[in-house]
């Protein structure tokens, strides 16, 4: 076998730190960070329940409906966030503690701390000034500090897990998810109490809407994700000079402040221009950038963790673990899809879930590679890896299809390109609709 | 080496939970000990929303609880003791549905009860509403409530029996000067 360790003096070396085989999880417990993230995780629950009881106390429709549909508002970006890492899944235990820290601290954190300087702005400069612009101030400032000190925590925690930026990412959109989902059930039964109409469900669904769709693309989950990029750039590349690095932490925290800053600003508050279309301008004027930026550093991640782990495998260079045609597909997540498409064309079924299992074990085995300085024939892990990759590869040819490759009939224009952009015609067209209802009314 | 390793994670720990309580306790606590009134030198008070008000004699602005605005607005007037706050917000119903929703907000706060009945009152701008009173432990209040165009001006003072007796008939002047657009 070969030394995977020769992957050094590779342009993508230092994109990944591999967590050490020695790393285990259990060590955590030895850290006293790890007990008083717990100490903090109960605090927050506490006070996150007190609200939540008073709530329900006062509007149990409303606030039940309002936790039961922003919890399922969170299942397709919590999929999304968790598939961003195909190849190096990140633990479930340490995804929850993020969404936690999100929800549950971070917010309840936010609460004193957003108000008393909101005051503070409204008695050192004007309650005018205030008005317009404290929101814009101090949402930012304590909020994306709250949300970036869960990134440190889990840094403090788990530091052997944080192997790439994207897994800052990762770390840091769970925490503005968590933050976004407890924010708009508060929010939701504030929307009740102010109507004054007692437990209806309208202003919760409203609620749902504004900051749901029109809002929620471009919220906490993608201000936090850019904090956690700029954390884990400053952890992982220690390869860099420190004011390298001090740099790349500023600019992830200073972009996630200023992102969130103009999302909260009075700019373009009342749209560009007259009528539904301004309002959508407007808002797609703030929040684009912002979304386009995250996508872009959140491709640029991806495809530097991706081509890392390629090169693990790619070093064996034997095509019963990795063909040419698969280690061309295995960085990129629609390639992927498109394997598993055309093995269910030929096979059906069985073919799909041969190629996905042959996927997973293939990324199994580069990450299993990659946390070895050097590979030695008796390396249990590694045969047992090998050996799965070899099973599902048997089972392939067992079905007549045996390599895991797109077809040779793709389209053009790949799939993923026009479902985005399709999506994105279906969600400008909802929103239009939503504001000019909103404005009709 | 592990021990280093140890202080370390423990000195980060440390940091986090710093930062946390700053947020949480000290940042409340620079917010008490900065003075929150900003004196009014007898001038007519815009509030927003289109509303304005002659303030009462000796009041100070709450400014950590006004919150002028174009479609909504929120004032909080201290005299001494006494507090004194407007809002005006987006309202679509009748008087009656306006008064019930300030009774509905009073009450939600533990111990306030309204008390007696409700009778009219009017601004010396024309405009018309209702008010009554109400009572929380160790305090009295008084609330109005007023329809101008499509907002609702919601009026309450509260305070120590005696002292919100001495403020009450500037306060009432005060109320009683309440305008909307420029004095519709």
């Amino acid at each position: 076998m070969t030394v995977a360790g020769q992957t050094k003096g590779r342009r993508w070396r230092f994109s990944v730190r591999p967590t050490p085989r020695a790393a285990r999880a259990l060590k955590s417990l030895q850290l006293p960070a790890f007990w008083l993230l717990g100490l903090i995780l109960l605090a927050g629950m506490a006070r996150l329940l007190e609200i939540l009881r008073a709530d329900l106390a006062r509007f149990p429709v409303a606030t039940t409906a309002a936790i039961v549909l922003f919890a399922l508002y969170a299942v397709p970006f919590w999929l999304f966030i968790a598939s961003m890492d195909f190849l190096e899944r990140e633990p479930p235990l340490l995804m929850a503690t993020a969404f936690a820290w999100g929800g549950a601290v971070a917010t309840t954190a936010a609460i004193p701390g957003t108000q008393a300087l909101h005051d503070l702005v409204a008695k050192l400069i004007s309650p005018a000034f205030a008005a317009t612009w404290g929101s814009a101030i101090a949402g930012p400032t304590v909020e994306e500090l709250l949300k970036a000190l869960g990134v440190v925590m889990i840094v403090l925690v788990a530091r052997k897990q944080i192997n790439s930026v994207l897994d800052g990412m990762v770390y840091g959109a769970l925490i503005g998810l968590g933050y976004q989902v407890v924010e708009n059930i508060v929010f939701a039964v504030n929307a009740v109490a102010l109507r004054g109409q007692g437990d209806g469900v309208g202003p919760v669904v409203a609620t749902f809407f504004l900051r749901g769709f029109l809002a929620g693309l471009w919220s906490h989950t993608l201000f936090t994700a850019l904090a956690g990029a700029g954390i884990a750039w400053f952890v992982v590349r220690t390869d860099k000079p420190l004011w390298w690095r001090l740099g790349g932490l500023g600019l992830g925290l200073g972009l996630a402040w200023l992102t969130h800053f103009v999302w909260n600003s009075p700019l373009f508050a009342d749209g560009l221009g007259s009528g539904a279309a301004g309002v959508l301008l407007g808002m797609l004027g703030k929040g684009l950038p912002a979304l386009a930026m995250v996508l872009a550093l959140l491709w640029v991640a991806r495809h530097r963790e991706a081509h890392y782990y390629v090169a693990q495998l790619a070093r064996l260079r034997d095509p019963r673990i990795a063909t040419p045609g698969e280690l061309q597909i295995m960085g990129h997540g629609h390639l992927r899809a498109d394997a598993r498409r055309y093995g269910r064309a030929r096979c059906g079924r069985a073919g799909e879930r041969a190629v996905r299992g042959l996927q997973t074990a293939q990324a199994r085995l580069a990450v299993e590679l990659s946390r070895v300085e050097r590979i030695f024939p008796g390396d249990e892990l590694l045969v047992h890896c090998r050996d799965e990759v070899l099973a599902q590869r048997q089972r392939l040819v067992d079905l007549g299809h045996p390599e895991a490759i797109v077809s040779p009939m793709r389209p053009a224009v790949p799939r993923v390109v026009v479902l985005g952009i399709l999506f994105a015609i279906g969600l400008f067209l909802l929103i239009w609709q939503a504001i000019r209802t909103m404005n009709a009314a | 080496m592990v021990a280093h390793r140890l202080v370390r994670n423990l000195a980060g720990a440390v940091a986090v939970l710093a930062a946390l309580l700053i947020v949480v306790f000290g940042l409340p606590a620079l917010n008490r000990a900065v003075p929150t009134d900003r004196s009014l030198a007898g001038r007519h008070y815009d509030v927003g929303a289109g509303v304005s008000v002659a303030p009462p004699p000796g009041a100070r602005v709450d400014a950590s609880k006004t919150r002028p605005g174009a479609d909504r607005a929120t004032v909080m007037f201290l005299v001494g003791d006494v507090r004194y706050l407007i809002v005006v917000q987006p309202f679509a119903g009748r008087i009656g549905d306006a008064a019930e929703k300030l009774r509905t907000k009073i009450k939600a706060t533990q111990g306030y009860q309204v008390t007696g009945d409700e009778g009219r009152v009017s601004t010396a701008g024309g405009l018309s509403g209702v008010a009554g009173g109400y009572t929380a432990p160790g305090r009295s209040g008084r609330y109005a409530v007023f329809l101008a165009g499509p907002h609702s001006i919601e009026v309450t003072v509260s305070g120590a029996q005696l002292e919100l007796q001495r403020e009450l008939a500037g306060i009432d002047d005060s109320i009683s000067s309440i305008t909307y657009g420029g004095g519709e």
